[in-house]
């Protein structure tokens, strides 16, 4: 029994499956959906970092018009915080007592008939509060440090004795900024209860996560919580937590025995779902005349909330970089009143790839070699850590055919040689590892009387076309035209599966699909084989192949049958299978787990005068595996330059020194790329199916991003010979 | 909820009696500003007088070759205007280097006058701000600056103003024509808007029952003319610094000059000290360089904007370099 082999469905360009409901407004976004009888809920949050509410006086608001209910901390019961996730500890749960923690906390909810009336009302709270001095910066002697807070500190070899037998050294600290998530849709909450039985609509990447979270801490059986999330207007790690104002609609809709909505307005999405948080990394390189690695030794300090947590390993993807002799890699973490952080597209490598491969660029300078010689000379053939092969390893190929599609090699050696007008015009790169990540998936494949067939499973679209090949990878399984094939996902009622998110999902969730698919056909054939009446009677499975819509003998698609006409005779309205999948194991594999490799080429523009910096132009590589629609992948890798692009000269969200308030929480103070700053991106795919992946596919959803920043950083130092090692690189640091 | 009465006056002078007998009305006109500021409860009209109907949108020659711009002139209008484009580029340079093109569809030239600025402590009800506040304090003072202003700011208030026509109508000696029961007056740009000093709540010389009519440029004393708009990124950012210059040179020698500033003042910055340097003296980067000085000589700055003097002269001598060197600008 096999599936039909090379339909052109699979890794096809294909459209986007659910682009027409997009473009025509029918895809319910979850500010979209509104239910009867719901109420609207608006949040008031602390204008002060740190410190305790000594009164909250909600009677004007009460008495406001529409108003149905103030939730504060005196009206919301104790409730459990969220379990422990596969991505570490839930948020406090919101409105528990009276101490303020960061400036932007939910301190009341206001309930009302419409969203005005609840936004209304909300001014109409008065907090009073008792200030205290908040913690906002590294440097505060009253922070709390968490060191190797996950563990992943690594060491290697002698670090100290590798940089002293080094020729070349180099030694630098990179700042980032904090820098805002800021997916353009709304995060938006509608919470129902009937009796014990609570529906949410969420804007979440991880529909099965909320569910378990709602049920903990209502106290429900999980059976009786369904979370949808069928489309998302964005996340980029935003949606991977359910948030303090999730758990509060939920509680507001129970207050109210009502359906109550929530959505956030724009500065409240700079402080109510998390941020990437800020840090501090010091580089130590150390090199042999010959350009050999000797030495990587590499710190970092980043912000956290005081009582959340984060997941932000900058220097951990330095370990395994580069074949290296002495590494050392540490990570610590600081306490402030700020809001808490989350995982932000490529979390900790968008920031410890800045400062490695800037550092790499430094090293390359001091060497007086190529940067992209100086990468290959280091190519870690295999994994630096474990000694074993990689389970698939193309970087020297993105390497290669990057610099040739950019013109690399007519880059002159010495920076600030190159000009036009006024600009002075710079290239620089940047090399990639990207983290292999994978979490156990299910999957539901159904056949039904019509003859198409449904994937079913709780794993959500975050956009970038999970359900275009999830419907193209069963539609090439069984045979089928894409039109017949529908994806149903984003359902916490439907098998589970993980987050969209850490660039793992197709891969995960595509497996299952797969194994669901081949059972389904393992059931379809024993049908067919014991039945008299079927033309594949007696078969052999070796023998059937899945396509034209059914099940064929190999070699002769004339004798075989329609999955309709199967279910037909069978009396069956439908016939379904489970899939599953679960990560690989390196040891079981005797092969290093692979995530996605990439190179970034970039070109700036930097204004002589006025220290004016303009991308204007990337070339990118990636190795991404078997790559199952070149269309959607293509576009999730430009996503991720174009925020690689935002990393390096736009982002940055401010915290005003004195009060901790986040200051340019807009889209017009906040800034982000806009057409006219993105020039064309050149994106190309190489390398073979990954070889611990029942699929082959690699994630492509964060690997576009890292490097970028860095490639751009490098660009600008050859450019004006100004090595900026502070993001974003703005005009300022060039003047 | 916060209740106000919207009217749509059908005549100039319906809108002036309104306004006069309203004692807190505001004109709506593109809405691109006010609407945002009573979103954000910084603007709490009573009355809503929308003027986008009135007969207000005429773009018209003068005679001794001045052009008139009526106030309801949509800005995407006013850019693309003929005699804008010929005799005063740098208007319309300024007009299409503001906003996006959605927001200069709907915005007006009077309401250009008048929009607040982008200060981030003004919009933050939390914050202490002067200018919305009168006599609560400047939050920006110790706080975030990068976007504030070095020139003409006092200790009561730090911001910039926002605008990038005005800046150009600062340089170009325009006249802003008011209207009111009371009648009719004319008052230079240049003293429409008011520096903050101790009353930062008062920003600009409109009383409150006028309505901006219209907008007079002068003839221009050269079409030279250019808007050098400088931003961190390439379209849809307000300015770190902005230059509207106007240079005739004969015999390598300046013969006129017409300098404003943007971003860098709580009102258009009319360059005045650059000029004085420019006129007569040769022209060439020296110059410049010593026009931008001198302009640049009774600046102040916070931590955070420091930057925006050397970038502010840096701009200057940029701009008019481009004008002495582009004969296109001609």
């Amino acid at each position: 029994m096999s599936t039909a082999e090379d339909l052109p469905v699979l890794g096809a360009p294909v459209d986007r499956v659910d682009g027409p409901l997009k473009v025509t407004g029918q895809a319910p976004y979850p500010s979209d959906v509104d239910l009867p009888g719901q109420a609207h809920a608006a949040l008031v949050q602390s204008t002060i970092a740190a410190g305790r509410i000594t009164d909250l006086d909600t009677t004007e608001a009460e008495k406001a018009p529409g108003v149905l209910a103030v939730l504060t901390h005196h009206t919301v019961p104790r409730l459990p915080r969220g379990p422990m996730t596969s991505l570490g500890v839930s948020p406090p749960a919101p409105l528990q007592d009276d101490r303020i923690r960061h400036h932007g906390q939910h301190v009341a909810l206001v309930v009302a008939e419409s969203r005005e009336q609840a936004t209304a009302a909300a001014r109409l709270v008065r907090v009073e509060y008792a200030p205290a001095d908040p913690v906002l910066d590294f440097d505060d002697p009253r922070a709390v440090s968490v060191d190797d807070p996950w563990g992943l500190d690594s060491h290697r070899g002698d670090v100290d004795a590798g940089l002293a037998s080094a020729d070349v050294t180099v030694d630098a600290v990179y700042t980032t900024p904090d820098n805002t998530n800021n997916p353009l849709g709304l995060f938006s909450t509608l919470a129902a209860w009937e009796g014990e039985r609570l529906t949410v609509y969420d804007a979440t990447q991880w529909p099965a996560m909320v569910r378990e979270t709602l049920a903990e801490v209502f106290g429900v059986p999980e059976v009786s919580v369904r979370v949808l999330s069928p489309f998302l207007g964005g996340g980029f790690g935003a949606g991977l937590r359910a948030w303090p104002h999730v758990i509060l609609a939920v509680q507001a809709a129970r207050d109210v025995g009502r359906p109550v909505k929530l959505v956030l307005t724009r500065p409240q999405m700079f402080t109510s779902v998390g941020h990437r948080p800020k840090g501090v990394q010091r580089v130590r390189l150390g090199a042999t005349a010959d350009a050999t690695l000797v030495a990587i030794e590499h710190h970092s300090t980043s912000l956290l909330a005081v009582e959340d947590d984060d997941y932000e390993p900058f220097a951990a993807g330095s370990a395994v970089a580069y074949a290296c002799p002495h590494v050392v890699t540490a990570d610590r973490q600081v306490r402030a009143n700020v809001p808490a952080p989350v995982s932000m597209r490529a979390p900790a490598h968008a920031q410890g790839n800045f400062a490695l491969e800037s550092a790499m660029d430094e090293l390359a300078c001091a060497l007086d070699v190529d940067p992209l010689e100086l990468r290959l000379r280091n190519h870690a053939d295999v994994h630096p850590a474990l000694g074993l092969p990689w389970s698939s390893n193309a970087l020297r190929e993105c390497y290669a055919v990057g610099a040739e599609r950019f013109g690399w090699s007519r880059r002159p050696a010495r920076p600030r040689s190159r000009r036009d007008g006024h600009w002075l015009v710079g290239q620089g790169m940047a090399g990639v590892s990207y983290p292999w990540y994978q979490a156990p998936s299910l999957a539901r494949v159904t056949v039904t009387a019509d003859g198409g067939a449904t994937v079913a499973s709780s794993g959500m679209d975050i956009g970038t076309g999970t359900y275009t090949v999830l419907t193209q990878l069963c539609a090439h399984l069984l045979g089928l035209p894409l039109e017949q094939v529908r994806s149903d996902l984003g359902d916490s009622d439907l098998p589970e599966a993980p987050q969209a998110g850490g660039s793992g999902l197709t891969s995960a969730l595509g497996s299952a699909v797969a194994d669901a698919c081949e059972r389904l056909l393992g059931a379809l054939l024993e049908l067919v084989r014991d039945d008299p009446e079927s033309p594949l009677h007696g078969s052999d499975p070796e023998d059937v192949v899945a396509a034209g819509g059914g099940l064929r003998r190999r070699g002769d698609p004339g004798r075989g049958e329609t999955y309709a006409a199967i279910l037909a005779r069978h009396g069956r309205p439908q016939l379904g299978a489970d899939g599953a999948s679960t990560p690989a194991q390196p040891t079981e594999l005797g092969m290093a787990l692979a995530g996605a490799f990439g190179a970034h080429f970039a070109e700036v523009r930097v204004d002589e005068d006025l220290g004016l910096v303009r991308v204007s132009r990337v070339t990118t590589v990636i190795d991404g595996g078997r790559i199952l629609n070149e269309k959607t992948a293509r576009s999730q890798v430009i996503g991720g330059v174009i925020g690689g692009i935002g990393m390096a000269v736009f982002e940055d969200t401010i915290t005003d020194p004195t009060t901790g308030r986040i200051a340019n929480a807009t889209f017009g103070d906040y800034l982000v790329p806009v057409h006219a700053d993105v020039p064309d991106l050149d994106v190309t795919f190489v390398g073979e199916p990954d070889r611990a992946s029942a699929l082959g596919v690699k994630g492509v959803g964060e690997v576009g991003l890292v490097g970028v920043a860095a490639a751009i950083a490098n660009a600008v130092h050859h450019a004006t010979g100004v090595r900026v090692r502070s993001l974003p690189i703005t005009l300022d640091a060039l003047l | 909820m916060r209740t106000f009465s919207y009217v749509r006056a059908p005549d100039v002078e319906t809108a002036l009696r309104t306004i006069a007998t309203e004692p807190n009305a505001k004109f709506l006109g593109g809405g691109t500003n006010l609407v945002d500021l009573m979103r954000e409860n910084i603007e709490r009209p009573d009355v809503v007088v929308d003027i986008s109907r009135l007969p207000l949108t005429g773009i018209d020659e003068l005679p001794g070759g001045g052009v008139r711009i009526g106030a309801l002139v949509r800005n995407s209008s006013l850019a693309a205007h003929p005699l804008v484009r010929t005799r005063y580029p740098v208007v319309s340079q300024a007009v299409l280097g503001g906003a996006s093109a959605q927001l200069r569809n709907m915005a007006t030239v009077g309401g250009n006058l008048l929009q607040r600025t982008r200060c981030l402590y003004f919009y933050d009800e939390a914050s202490a701000c002067n200018k919305r506040e009168p006599g609560s304090g400047c939050s920006a003072l110790g706080g975030f600056t990068r976007n504030h202003g070095v020139l003409g700011v006092s200790d009561h208030c730090i911001a910039a103003h926002p605008s990038d026509l005005c800046v150009a109508l600062a340089a170009l000696d325009a006249e802003v024509e008011v209207e009111s029961t009371r009648g009719t007056r004319r008052i230079p740009l240049t003293e429409f808007h008011h520096l903050p000093g101790s009353t930062p709540h008062v920003e600009t010389a409109l009383a409150p029952d006028e309505l901006v009519t219209s907008v007079e440029l002068p003839a221009p004393v050269t079409t030279r003319s250019r808007y050098r708009k400088v931003r961190d990124r390439a379209s849809y950012a307000f300015a770190l610094v902005s230059v509207a210059a106007a240079l005739e040179v004969r015999d390598d020698t300046v013969t006129a000059a017409r300098l404003a500033l943007g971003g860098v003042a709580p009102k258009p910055w009319r360059a005045t000290e650059a000029e004085r340097v420019l006129l007569g003296a040769p022209a060439t980067e020296e110059s410049f360089r010593s026009a931008a000085e001198a302009e640049l000589a009774s600046a102040t700055s916070q931590d955070g904007n420091d930057f925006k003097i050397e970038l502010a002269r840096r701009t200057i001598v940029a701009t008019l370099r481009d004008l002495l060197t582009d004969r296109s600008a001609a």
